[in-house]
């Protein structure tokens, strides 16, 4: 673990330059440097001199702020943080100030105008002494959190190393393939709590510094930004990959349970009714964190409401409000967060046409009381394949439309969408030809797939887009009460975008609201069964939405007009195919 | 995708090229019935209420898989067997007009609820009145409202078009009426029907 450590605060400029020369002894022209703040170079000695006078105006309890954090507070940005191990001896080099070192001291005060301190810990002594841990960020940005194993903390390890590698074993472990990543952070809001209390801290006291205004009141990094820039070189590093926007994402989150149960009580007392309750509900789902939700919370920052409460309260509470609720400076923090660490992918999509052949498998996995309506599924045969290509959690089927199982799905096929959660691999062109020939050479042969794909995001939106508007053709074995004659097939191709009237068919009724639908059928044509004059192939393009069964028989005269109204005699339905849903999507 | 005069299976006709498919879509000839059943047939099972609180009201009752229930008046009903048959229908019986009522939503949760003896309608038939009942205990889905303008539904086709209302009971109310109502085979028996 990285130690807490007493360290006057310089000049943010002065940080900067002294990234710029680590092993260096250059002077720094610095003339924004408070005036008695530690310098380079020559300016050493008055430095020295008014540090000594200012030993005096030690505060009563020091405070330990980890090196990153304070970094932070003195809005230090970039390469700083990812410097692998901030020890004593890297402080040194930007500072050039060894003399104000002890390692083996206990507590230093080194006061000086626009100087503070923070409490210097002792190494040597951390396996009999109690730890403490950083008061701003709880332990976060030295690599510490409760769950780590025991025996990756011996002291010769550089704490990110180790941070970083575990994350990358777990990565390993799931065998992911990834071309990249990136870092989600979810934090407690007690940090920023502790943030603002150690700033409000620095500005009572040093306020009227001149130096104050200049440093305090940058631009800072937050403590997730910290924690990425920290740890990214490394990740990539050992995962071999570069960190981007990715839809592989490793997701950090940290809880402290114990400070974040006092930040609520102290906030409950100052608030009123709602506020206080949404701030107390429990985060009972936090180190527990489900797929759902992991994808749900993805683009947020924190894991849920009450989080969410707590920081609009905080955020919203004026200054002198927060010294009532909180202690200034925050109080010590003997135990480091808890952290879980996950990794999944955003969903990835495959997509297609699919054809059924058969009248006894559904497009979609069907039960009814346990028990399974039909053979298969079309949803089932493809998902399947496709799953365990993908080594995914799980898939979803989505298809642009549906037709019932007895209806056969023919022509060129109907498009739809294989979504696979968290894969674990991506699959290559080969990978997808592979699966089209194994579901589309099963001795079953009930489902073909056609043009299969990998597919970004847009097709799930080109799906949807116009479904209402597209038209499908069907065929349609029809029986007639009497003998089909010519006028009859001339009246039927003579009809063009004919409107028809469909009340809710009665097999849907149960539960659909029972409305009115008007739909179009755009043409229609008959095809005589040579052997039979009172059987015909009816070839038909309707508007998508429109029920096709009931058009033929009428449904009890409740889709008007209809096949048998039009012929002026009873029609029946025996078979239907689908022969052509015209989208312009994997053709 | 014009229609064309010829009358057989090309492009123009049938929007279909594709031969194997065109293969697929032909039905094997010698299977086909010579008449298949009917869409009632084949989706419903039907029942009867034999002399139904009055004797010679025979009305059907058409159970769908899904529990939804068709009711109208079987052909032997003597409303039917009235001279000039069925003159007109009026769906205003009991407290309300049936006709007026709209059930609206998945869950149907505004339809009435009504009794297995509750009115429908009353059918009138060469001067006289013919109350027409649920047969069901259930929510009211729907009323034929096309046999107002249209009475003479009930004279050719009550068994279809010119069905009465549609129920949906409750899962265990069917089947305490079940068992009450005859089987399609034991109606066309006690009728003397071929």
């Amino acid at each position: 673990m990285e130690h807490t450590r007493a360290i006057p605060i310089l000049g943010e400029k002065m940080y900067r330059e002294g990234e710029k020369k680590r092993e260096g002894n250059a002077s720094v022209r610095d003339l924004r440097a408070p005036p008695t703040a530690f310098l380079f170079g020559s300016n050493r000695h008055s430095a020295f001199s008014g540090w000594k006078q200012q030993r005096r105006n030690l505060p009563a309890a020091p405070l330990p702020v980890c090196a990153r954090c304070i970094f932070r507070l003195f809005g230090v940005l970039g390469r700083a943080y990812s410097f692998p191990s901030i020890t004593d001896a890297v402080l040194k080099s930007f500072l050039e100030e060894p003399d104000n070192f002890h390692s083996n001291a206990g507590e230093i005060g080194c006061g000086a105008n626009g100087a503070t301190f923070v409490q210097f810990s002792n190494s040597s002594k951390e396996t009999r002494n109690v730890q403490q841990y950083c008061s701003i960020c709880l332990g976060i940005l030295q690599f510490a959190h409760q769950d780590q194993e025991l025996m990756k903390m011996s002291t010769n390890r550089v704490p990110v190393d180790d941070f970083t590698l575990a994350i990358a074993e777990l990565v390993k472990k799931e065998d992911y393939h990834i071309d990249g990543f990136s870092i989600e952070v979810s934090m407690p809001p007690v940090i920023v709590a502790n943030e603002r209390a150690v700033r409000l801290y620095m500005k009572k006291k040093y306020e009227s510094e001149e130096w104050f205004s200049a440093k305090f009141l940058h631009e800072h990094l937050s403590v997730k930004d910290a924690l990425r820039t920290s740890t990214t070189a490394l990740l990539e590093k050992h995962l071999g990959d570069v960190s981007d926007s990715n839809s592989f994402r490793i997701r950090l989150t940290y809880s402290h349970p114990e400070a974040s149960r006092r930040l609520q009580s102290s906030l409950a007392n100052n608030l009123s009714g709602k506020g206080a309750k949404t701030v107390m509900k429990n985060n009972v789902n936090k180190a527990n964190d489900s797929y759902e939700g992991i994808l749900r919370n993805s683009e947020q920052q924190t894991c849920n409401e009450s989080d969410a409460a707590i920081l609009r309260a905080l955020e919203g509470m004026q200054d002198h409000v927060f010294y009532e609720c909180f202690t200034v400076p925050p109080d010590k923090t003997f135990k480091p967060c808890h952290l879980t660490t996950t990794c999944y992918r955003m969903p990835i999509y495959i997509g297609g046409r699919y054809l059924k052949f058969s009248r006894n498998v559904s497009q979609t996995c069907w039960m009814v009381d346990d028990e399974r309506i039909g053979e298969a599924s079309v949803e089932e045969i493809v998902g399947k394949n496709i799953l365990s290509v993908c080594r995914g959690d799980n898939y979803k089927f989505h298809a642009a439309g549906r037709e019932d199982i007895d209806v056969r799905m023919l022509g060129s096929g109907r498009p739809f969408l294989i979504e696979i959660a968290n894969s674990r691999r991506i699959p290559s062109k080969v990978d997808i030809g592979l699966i089209s020939e194994k579901i589309n050479n099963n001795d079953q042969n009930h489902v073909r797939v056609r043009n299969l794909s990998l597919i970004g995001n847009e097709a799930w939106t080109l799906m949807r887009e116009g479904e209402a508007e597209k038209q499908k053709q069907y065929a349609a074995l029809v029986w007639i009460s009497r003998s089909l004659t010519d006028g009859d097939m001339q009246n039927i191709s003579s009809l063009k975008d004919l409107d028809i009237i469909q009340r809710t068919p009665i097999r849907v009724l149960h539960r659909r609201s029972p409305l009115e639908r008007k739909r179009i059928i755009h043409w229609m044509s008959i095809e005589k069964i040579s052997s039979s004059s009172q059987y015909f192939l009816l070839h038909l393009c309707t508007q998508a939405g429109t029920y096709i069964k009931e058009f033929v028989h009428g449904d009890l005269g409740r889709t008007h007009p209809s096949v048998g109204s039009i012929l002026g005699c009873r029609a029946e339905i025996l078979q239907l195919d689908v022969t052509d849903v015209k989208m312009d999507i994997f053709n | 995708m014009e229609g064309s005069k010829d009358e057989g299976g090309t492009l123009a006709t049938t929007g279909v090229e594709d031969e194997e498919l065109r293969s697929l879509l032909f039905p094997d000839a010698n299977n086909l019935p010579e008449v298949p059943p009917s869409a009632v047939e084949y989706n419903f099972v039907r029942y009867y209420a034999i002399d139904f609180l009055k004797p010679g009201h025979d009305q059907y009752v058409y159970r769908h898989a899904n529990g939804l229930c068709v009711v109208g008046l079987a052909p032997t009903h003597v409303a039917l067997k009235e001279e000039g048959g069925v003159t007109s229908v009026d769906f205003n019986v009991g407290k309300s007009d049936r006709s007026e009522m709209k059930v609206t939503g998945k869950r149907k949760r505004n339809a009435q609820h009504f009794e297995t003896n509750t009115a429908l309608c009353k059918v009138s038939a060469n001067g006289k009145e013919f109350i027409v009942r649920c047969c069901v205990k259930g929510s009211l889905l729907e009323v034929n409202d096309r046999l107002l303008k249209q009475p003479d539904l009930l004279n050719s086709l009550a068994d279809r078009e010119g069905y009465v209302a549609i129920m949906m009971p409750k899962p265990t109310d069917w089947l305490k009426i079940k068992d009450s109502l005859s089987s399609h085979e034991d109606y066309k028996k006690l009728r003397g029907l071929v």
